[in-house]
């Protein structure tokens, strides 16, 4: 008899992760089919669109190193939308706290130049500036929210538009501006503030992000402010009941969340760039705060996940690259299969009776 | 003959929710012109069967005949056409429109113009015969719940339903107006309308019904004539399968030991006036009162009258206006939640659903909460998710809450065992004060047992009790004083030996 039992648990337990799982591969398989489908109606070879798609990214080292770089600050910008989205507010503010970040490298950086600092204390100090001109942007957001109920939406919107002119500003404006440059870019940061490169164009970024990935994990799982970020996000009402502080909380998610998307935009300072230089916090086009909430969004937020949707779409981001390369197919579509694919996994996870967005 | 009379009929209607079976083979049938008490304890499937006839469930197998006729709803809309009308325990009244704009909504919906003058006169009348009164021209949201309730069944009525069906009436009722809507109900019954009393109190399906059917665990133990059944009959019906004690009362018996009192109160309130954290909520106004060790203080009143308010202000003092509180001989005004739960205070808050528990998360994450900044749960300055795992199987264990395990999903768990995680939650550590506001609403009499034993536990081992409830019979269960509220004022305090369903129940209404 208790055998038996046993048996039907553990049945019960893999329908759960099917159940689980199931969304996420029929959004995918909707989405790939219907941008399949438009590919196909555009005149495009869709199988070899798909191909050059999926598997740019593993077919070749410079493919891998590629992937990883733009996971980097994907990753970054994903934790900056998914830790608010956690008690269920939206920083659409990812993008402009990356460029916070990055500034404030930057000027730290050339400020600094002069007192010849070693790397190990250079790449530190720059560190931890991004990480506190992105949780500064965020801040007035949360504050906002805290303090005069002001939506996050509006606010962190807001706050882009003058963060992306702020780096336009001290782009063009002396000391910083680099001279005789048509674009808007600064000065080159001292060799000791720049991340060193581990394989071909790989830095050392990559380890921090992992890191980081651990320490969020770590945060959200054993200490006491995630698991008040978790009950506050699963009811906010019985949280603050039992001694929660709603304020202190979301104030603390949107300072770790910009400090993350800032630390993102310095690390693409110190990594890729070596100077601020506008544009630097984009790929294909988009800013990585943008494609943040898209990645935050497939994996509804849950700290495990932001890793695992960040290469995915990391992966994507390469392939559409490549396939605008060499088959001419538009990057766009791929930016609808990935539109797509959010819908579907937001709708389908609601209609098994899951799901955060309401 | 039979046929004629009946109005409906369900025939072997069942029903599963995953895995859950609510329904199984269920009949069940209704007479023109009776009131039918619906009775089962908590999750017995008492809803889910009406909400099947009402149309907002699809059974998984069955028949409905209504007037003979077979009927195969869609949709709430086909059941109310056919005649049926259902009142639900939570209000479905548009809360920013007037009683009358509610009653009229989506029933001209052919007119350019809404003749709000003939539909009046005619809802007048309906509310005249039936005897329910109440405003039309004030917003839903500004009526008691016991007006709203009267709103939505005239709403029902006005809308030609002629069997009415309705879910836990009672809850939200003091005495007066419970008979009071009896007489209503049978105004109403005397002009044909045929009438569904879900409850899962015996005593109301006697004062009520004519006859009454019994659910236990989705099965139809059968249905009785109330006016020839005794009380005993009932309960042989419900219990027929369990074995547990049934005293003679519609409550359960609880004798309160004698206990030592300290000598020290240990909650004193005095002179205490708050303001409340809700818009429409009513401010406290100089409460003076003390709790000794080893007393269950009662706090009885008409809901809304600063009940919340008082339980708020213990765990939160951070709203007062004037005076103090002082816990074993310390002010806590201005202190936070979590320091005073430092001081052996916890908190069982009304509303178990909104403001008890993560209903999205398991019981493990549930235990924790309240207790997350205490050592005992951690390790390093870390959460031990080890330690708070043994300590939600041994409350699990030690108030049997019947789940699977300790990562169940407690949302999905029913009313009873969500209370009692919420009440072994409150009671991991040795408590000085308890503050629990209705811990025993909407539990089945086994559970409301479980609740009094408890409370009356922690009294032995000298712990203080604030027991608030709108329920006046279980106050007196298990109260040593009961003190009465109104418009946030405490205007007086019984003893036990004063203890009279009169004189509190006028005190509650200003009297």
């Amino acid at each position: 008899m208790a055998v038996e039992e046993n048996v039907i648990e553990e049945k019960s337990n893999w329908q759960k992760i099917w159940d689980g799982v199931k969304p996420y591969i029929l959004a995918l398989v909707i989405a790939f089919g219907v941008s399949g489908i438009i590919i196909g109606l555009l005149g495009y070879n869709v199988i070899k669109a798909y191909q050059t798609l999926l598997l740019t990214s593993f077919t070749s080292q410079r493919g891998i190193i590629e992937t990883l770089k733009k996971f980097i600050p994907l990753t970054f910008a994903t934790y900056a939308f998914a830790i608010p989205f956690k008690i269920r507010f939206f920083n659409i503010g990812g993008w402009g706290q990356m460029l916070f970040g990055g500034i404030f490298t930057a000027i730290a950086g050339i400020a600094l130049s002069g007192l010849n600092l070693p790397s190990y204390i250079f790449i530190p100090i720059l560190i931890i500036v991004a990480m506190a001109a992105g949780a500064f942007l965020a801040l007035i957001a949360g504050a906002l929210k805290a303090y005069y109920n002001i939506n996050p939406i509006i606010s962190t919107i807001m706050l882009n538009f003058i963060a992306f002119y702020t780096v336009n500003f001290v782009a063009t404006t002396e000391p910083w501006k680099a001279p005789l440059s048509g674009h808007p870019m600064t000065i080159e940061l001292p060799g000791a503030a720049i991340l060193p490169k581990m394989f071909d164009e790989l830095h050392i970024g990559i380890f921090i992000v992992l890191i980081v990935i651990f320490l969020i994990y770590f945060l959200m799982n054993r200490t006491v402010l995630g698991y008040e970020i978790m009950a506050t996000g699963m009811n906010p009402n019985a949280s603050s009941v039992y001694g929660i502080k709603m304020k202190k909380t979301l104030m603390l998610t949107f300072i770790i969340a910009g400090a993350m998307a800032g630390l993102g935009g310095g690390i693409e300072v110190m990594g890729v760039h070596k100077r601020l230089i506008e544009g630097f916090a984009q790929t294909s086009g988009a800013q990585y705060g943008i494609f943040g909430i898209l990645t935050a969004l497939i994996c509804q937020g849950n700290p495990l996940g932001v890793p695992l949707s960040s290469i995915f779409i990391s992966i994507l981001l390469v392939g559409a690259d490549a396939m605008q390369r060499t088959l001419q197919v538009p990057v766009e579509l791929v930016f609808l299969t990935q539109a797509l694919i959010v819908l579907m996994i937001v709708v389908l996870r609601r209609k098994a009776g899951g799901g955060y967005i309401e | 003959m039979d046929n004629k009379n009946k109005v409906l009929e369900a025939k072997n209607i069942s029903k599963s929710f995953g895995e859950v079976k609510a329904l199984k083979k269920v009949d069940f049938d209704l007479n023109k012109g009776e009131i039918h008490g619906l009775l089962g304890e908590n999750g017995a499937g008492k809803s889910t069967l009406m909400n099947i006839l009402y149309g907002l469930y699809k059974e998984d197998e069955g028949e409905i005949y209504i007037r003979g006729e077979k009927v195969d709803f869609k949709s709430p809309l086909d059941s109310i056409q056919k005649g049926i009308g259902m009142i639900h325990q939570s209000s479905t009244l548009v809360p920013e429109f007037t009683a009358l704009e509610n009653l009229i909504l989506g029933t001209e919906g052919n007119k350019m113009s809404l003749e709000l003058k003939d539909a009046e006169e005619k809802i007048l009348k309906t509310q005249k015969d039936f005897g329910l009164k109440f405003p039309l021209n004030t917003k839903v949201k500004n009526l008691p719940a016991g007006i709203k309730q009267k709103v939505e069944i005239i709403r029902a009525i006005y809308r030609g339903a002629n069997i009415l069906i309705l879910d836990e009436p009672t809850t939200s009722l003091v005495e007066d107006e419970f008979e009071q809507l009896l007489k209503s109900l049978r105004l109403m019954v005397d002009e044909g309308v045929t009438i569904v009393f879900i409850t899962h109190k015996i005593r109301e399906v006697l004062q009520a019904c004519d006859r009454a059917s019994v659910l236990t665990d989705g099965v139809m133990q059968g249905t009785l004539d109330t006016t020839k059944a005794s009380k005993e009959d009932l309960v042989n019906l419900m219990f027929q399968n369990q074995e547990i004690d049934i005293t003679d009362s519609a409550l359960p018996v609880i004798d309160l030991p004698e206990v030592k009192q300290t000598e020290e109160p240990i909650l004193s309130l005095k002179n205490l006036s708050a303001k409340s954290k809700e818009k429409d909520g009513t401010d406290l106004k100089s409460i003076n009162f003390d709790i000794y060790g080893g007393e269950i203080l009662g706090i009885a009143g008409i809901s809304g009258n600063g009940q919340k308010e008082l339980a708020e202000v213990l765990i939160d003092p951070n709203n007062i206006t004037e005076g103090e509180i002082i816990l074993s001989g310390e002010k806590i005004n201005g202190m936070t939640t979590n320091q005073i739960f430092d001081r052996n205070v916890f908190y069982i808050p009304e509303d178990r659903k909104k403001e008890g528990i993560l209903g999205l998360g398991n019981i493990k994450d549930n235990v924790l909460l309240g207790h997350q900044h205490e050592k005992r749960f951690q390790s390093n300055g870390l959460i031990s998710w080890d330690k708070v795992k043994s300590q939600t199987k041994e409350v699990i264990d030690e108030y049997k809450v019947k789940t699977p395990d300790e990562k169940q999903q407690i949302g999905k768990l029913s009313g009873g065992n969500i209370q009692r995680v919420i009440i072994g939650r409150a009671l991991i550590n040795e408590l000085d004060l308890l503050v629990t506001h209705s811990p025993t609403a909407g539990l089945d009499m086994a559970s409301v047992e479980f609740v009094f034993n408890r409370l009356v536990e922690l009294r032995s081992k000298g712990a203080a009790v604030l027991y608030i409830n709108e329920d006046l019979d279980e106050l007196m269960q298990v109260s040593d004083r009961i003190g009465v509220i109104h418009e946030g004022e405490l205007v007086d305090i019984f003893k036990q030996d004063e203890f009279d369903k009169y004189e509190i129940g006028s005190k509650m209404i200003g009297g």
